[in-house]
């Protein structure tokens, strides 16, 4: 794992929203092919904290690097190419088609060709069982179905890493696991992953590591095992007493 | 009753009158088109600066345009065509036609703005968030995203908009200026057919039947925007 390139890494990341402090020096590091997930209570700056790696919130102060670039207003349209988000409420485009949504970017971004696209999007909803969805509108998903087009609109800019924020926290039990089926599958395909996620059984299986984040920073980090069965800290022991 | 058909006839028989009330009605439409035309427009460019990120750029247009609207809004329309034409048009020879689409228009931008501002407040932030997160430029998400959805929000609503001022327009025969509503008092004057009632109520049924059209095409208009609202495939 040590040797392997470095491909994020955020030093003293720290956000404010007017007079609350949301993140309060964060470090972290992201490795090629690691799937992290980020735990913590309700309110403690772990959706924040990934909607700052992307940019969705501009940080106070700190610094994002990602493949020894320091993310800037200048390249964030590059860093966004590069970094895939998945929302908790999928924000698939309303006004357009499932196609649409899915070759939007690739054709606007000059990645590829609308026929290259179309057919690649193609693939992917086939993949997912919804090539009949393809001109179909998002309000006629299912919350399961547009999360699963989200997931695979974020795979067509093919980028380096994947952030979910909370993929499961809006849908119904039965949907859940077609979406967790999916990223288990990027997973074993070794897209590298941040996941927030309320899903401890879901964390527990796919993680490479965990990071538990309280009041803004992070207290404590380690594989599933250490985290779940050896935590170190009282925070976290009483954390996982409430939860499990 | 019989004396109330027998004016309809008369109305309808009396060349001058048809030809007054025709003019009337084409004044009537001729300020009421331009006027939306500019409301519109400087509607549209008042609302983009409104929703626009605060910045140096934006920050004094903001402030005048803010202050554009409050007034705007917070005194009568009349006062408004008074101030036009005694104040700020009183040219001699100027025509008041002018005079009149530029008051009207000034005062319809200042509630298109506001209807145009909450259409495009009202398009989910998630779709804006959609679009940056797959590093698309501000533009094409504006242009591609919230643009198209803002419009389905706002159409209803600028129908509203331009119903308001189609009636709102009779005021001009305040200043003088022969629209429908003049035409209708003309007529029924005392040196034409002396009696109101029939002219007042062919110029209603003008009005009646010009917003019943806008009221029909907005209808299309919405129903066509609808379509990706549909919850089943066509």
């Amino acid at each position: 794992m040590d040797n392997k390139e470095t491909d994020l890494v955020i030093k003293n990341l720290r956000k404010t929203f007017g007079k609350n402090k949301v993140l309060n020096g964060i470090d972290f590091e992201l490795k090629e092919g690691e799937r992290v997930v980020v735990l913590g209570p309700s309110g403690s700056g772990k959706s924040t904290f990934l909607r700052c790696i992307n940019w969705m919130e501009e940080p106070t102060s700190g610094s994002i690097i990602l493949d020894g670039n320091e993310v800037t207003k200048k390249n964030i349209r590059w860093v966004r190419q590069n970094i895939g988000m998945v929302f908790q409420h999928f924000n698939l485009i309303n006004n357009m088609t499932v196609m649409e949504n899915l070759t939007l970017a690739p054709v606007k971004l000059k990645m590829m060709k609308q026929a290259v696209a179309e057919k690649r999007a193609m693939e992917l909803l086939r993949h997912i069982g919804l090539p009949n969805k393809a001109n179909a509108y998002p309000a006629s998903l299912s919350g399961g179905q547009k999360q699963r087009v989200a997931i695979i609109r974020a795979m067509m800019l093919s980028p380096e890493v994947l952030l979910f924020d909370e993929p499961t926290s809006a849908l119904d039990p039965e949907s859940i696991e077609d979406v967790l089926e999916l990223i288990r599958e990027l997973a074993n395909r070794g897209m590298t992953i941040m996941i927030v996620t309320h899903e401890m059984s879901f964390a527990k299986e796919i993680a490479t590591r965990i990071v538990f984040i309280d009041k803004g920073k992070i207290i404590e980090e380690g594989t599933p095992d250490e985290f779940f069965e050896h935590p170190k800290t009282e925070r976290v022991k009483e954390f996982l007493e409430k939860i499990l | 009753m019989d004396s109330f058909f027998d004016k309809i006839a008369e109305l309808f028989s009396t060349p001058e009158y048809i030809d007054s009330l025709l003019h009337g009605f084409l004044l009537t439409l001729q300020i009421s088109y331009f006027a939306i035309l500019i409301g519109v427009a400087l509607g549209a460019v008042i609302a983009l600066v409104q929703v626009a990120k605060k910045s140096k750029w934006t920050i004094i247009p903001k402030f005048i345009f803010s202050i554009y609207t409050t007034v705007i809004r917070g005194t009568p329309m009349a006062l408004q065509l008074f101030i036009m034409f005694f104040v700020i048009f009183a040219i001699k020879g100027f025509p008041s036609i002018i005079t009149a689409i530029i008051a009207f228009g000034l005062n319809s931008a200042a509630y298109t703005a506001e209807v145009i501002r909450g259409g495009i407040l009202s398009v989910d932030r998630g779709q804006t968030e959609a679009g940056l997160a797959l590093g698309l430029s501000r533009f094409t998400i504006f242009t591609k995203i919230v643009a198209p959805q803002a419009i389905k929000n706002i159409i209803p609503a600028l129908g509203n908009e331009i119903i308001t001022v189609i009636k709102e327009t009779a005021i001009v025969s305040m200043v003088g200026m022969y629209d429908l509503n003049m035409a209708a008092k003309d007529i029924g004057s005392g040196q034409n057919m002396a009696s109101y009632i029939v002219p007042m109520f062919v110029a209603a049924l003008f009005y009646l039947a010009t917003i019943y059209f806008i009221t029909f095409i907005v209808k299309r208009i919405e129903k066509s925007l609808r379509k990706s609202d549909m919850r089943i495939e066509e």
